[in-house]
């Protein structure tokens, strides 16, 4: 036990030395700063910028409603179409409403994209106050409510983790047990009391850790906190386990560390992309649940938003588990076969 | 304490590797394995030092299987051609690694560091040393559990003359406080000067085994290459 620490501590202090320990923290930073501007563009924008065209607007009714909802929404007068197209270009405004010549009860509206939040928050107000024009009875649908809760932070949070779990297991762990192959490094350690065995159960904590400290720097930069944080965070390192070993593996089967960082990013994107992409593809959602990042991903998500207990993911947690253990199990094989190690 | 190494071989092809050699070597012997690239010496030095593992054949120490690799560890020191250090780190780093690892007590590493002048270095990043500098910490290294064999490969390889003076020094050391040794070379100054015993290799077969003196009336030496 005293000489995995060791190894742990050993592989803690090469990963800052080989400076390959920035990385995985240098991603929760990024993370955070990008949320942070993001939040300065107000995705869910409380008062709507919408820019009138003057020359075309006329005296539509539109218009005075537009006047009239001043809570709801700022105008901004815009000379001409260029300039409204601009100013959504430079996200001044949401929409442009241009009147049409000669004037009638409809209007065309402008819009950076179909469908985007902003352009769905317009569509809202202007039904809003079509409605009250008309003096018409409530909107037919009282409520809309998601399978997806939270803001554009909650839902990238959990491929956020996915990238970190698939960098530290496909980019970091190959690399560094690829160039302790290729200096002889390993065969070094196993001179010494070390075994294989003891080996692998270092790398294996060396990645669990290293993944699960920068997750809580994510987690503690976006400001999340799961509600049930013991069985997030088990399933977080069976996750790690999994994906760490898969590491281990493909490091001992590269000679070099140069060619065990381009098999670690063949197998990083497939692993990363289609599990994170899921929600936005028909396709994709077919073929993702083949994927073992899919098996982590979706039901992390839902342990996160859904409230989803650790019970209700038996399959995906054996399936975690019984993976990365055949691949640790063949990773110790491969330390046996002295002549690979040596080669 | 005895080495004895009974039929062990390892054939990579036709020719190619270590085929079935059986010797003993006595404490305090200091052993040169000479021959041709590619005769086997390194192969058999790995086997030694359990960096690879023979096809057939045992080797053991006062009947300690080396197949028994926690039972030995301590016993051999092995010092590849090419050092294998952690090269982010210093000399004292690399040092204590191992020395804790061997559950050695951490004086060892300062007794060591001094009796091969590397005090001076001892927070000098190994990327940054020499050759030679990197041979000796090797060395020091591969004594911090206090072996009773040495296993050394090519261990001038590549070194100034200088260099090559300080890692004989060094050996002639290990071999007055008792220590044994075995060390592949092709440097026939090494075998006159340091070996008490010479085991030479010709295509994976062992064709002499005896004295410097014998070995250099020989026709396998004077048939050599003129480096040998």
């Amino acid at each position: 036990m005293k000489n995995i620490f060791i190894l742990l501590f050993h592989d803690f202090a090469f990963a800052i030395k080989s400076k390959s320990i920035y990385l995985v923290f240098f991603i929760p930073l990024f993370v955070f700063a990008s949320e942070y501007l993001l939040d300065q563009s107000k995705t869910e924008p409380e008062k709507l910028k919408i820019a009138v065209v003057t020359t075309e607007s006329g005296s539509s009714p539109i218009f005075q409603m537009l006047q009239e909802a001043g809570k709801k929404v700022e105008i901004i007068v815009a000379k001409n179409e260029a300039e409204g197209r601009q100013l959504i270009s430079d996200h001044s405004v949401q929409a442009v409403v241009l009147g049409t010549n000669p004037p009638s009860k409809q209007l065309s509206l402008i819009v950076l994209r179909r469908d985007s939040v902003e352009t769905l928050a317009t569509l809202q107000l202007f039904s809003a106050l079509q409605r009250i024009h008309e003096k018409n009875n409530p909107s037919w649908i009282s409520e809309i409510k998601s399978l997806r809760e939270g803001g554009l932070r909650s839902l990238t949070l959990t491929t956020w983790i996915l990238m970190l779990v698939l960098l530290v297991g496909f980019i970091i762990l190959p690399a560094q047990v690829a160039e302790e192959k290729e200096k002889k490094l390993i065969l070094a350690l196993l001179q010494t009391p070390i075994n294989e065995k003891q080996w692998l159960i270092s790398k294996i904590l060396f990645g669990i850790l290293l993944s699960l400290a920068s997750i809580i720097l994510l987690m503690f930069l976006s400001r999340f906190n799961p509600k049930n944080a013991l069985a997030s965070f088990a399933f977080l390192a069976l996750g790690s386990y999994c994906f760490s070993a898969a590491g281990i593996f493909l490091g001992l089967l590269c000679r070099h560390q140069a060619s065990a960082r381009t098999l670690g990013f063949i197998f990083y994107l497939p692993l990363l992309l289609p599990s994170a992409l899921s929600d936005f593809s028909k396709k994709l959602t077919v073929i993702a649940p083949f994927l073992p990042s899919y098996q982590f991903f979706s039901p992390l998500h839902d342990l996160f938003f859904a409230e989803t207990s650790l019970t209700a993911m038996i399959f995906p947690m054996t399936y975690l588990m019984v993976l990365g253990s055949v691949l640790l199990g063949f990773s110790y094989l491969l330390m046996q076969k002295r002549w690979l190690m040596n080669a | 304490m005895q080495l004895a190494v009974r039929s062990i071989s390892k054939v990579y092809g036709p020719e190619k590797g270590l085929f079935p050699v059986s010797f003993d070597v006595k404490v305090g012997e200091v052993v040169a394995i000479v021959g041709h690239n590619g005769a086997g010496k390194s192969t058999l030095l790995k086997m030694l030092s359990n960096w690879i593992q023979p096809d057939y054949g045992d080797i053991t120490i006062n009947g300690l299987n080396l197949k028994n690799r926690q039972a030995v560890v301590k016993i051999i020191g092995f010092v590849p051609e090419v050092p294998n250090l952690f090269d982010f780190f210093s000399v004292g780093y690399n040092l204590k690694l191992f020395a804790l690892l061997f559950g050695a007590p951490l004086s060892r590493v300062d007794q060591i560091l001094e009796e091969f002048n590397l005090l001076s270095f001892k927070k000098a990043k190994v990327r940054t040393l020499s050759k030679g500098l990197r041979q000796r910490v090797s060395i020091g290294r591969s004594l911090i559990a206090d072996p009773a064999f040495l296993l050394l490969d090519e261990p001038t390889s590549g070194l100034d003359v200088d260099m090559t003076r300080e890692v004989y020094r060094m050996m002639i050391q290990m071999h007055k406080v008792g220590r044994t040794i075995l060390f592949t070379t092709h440097r026939p100054e090494e075998i006159k000067n340091l070996a008490t015993r010479i085991l030479a290799f010709s295509k994976g077969v062992l064709m002499f085994d005896g004295t410097p003196a014998d070995y250099f009336q020989t026709p396998l030496y004077k048939n050599s290459s003129p480096q040998l």
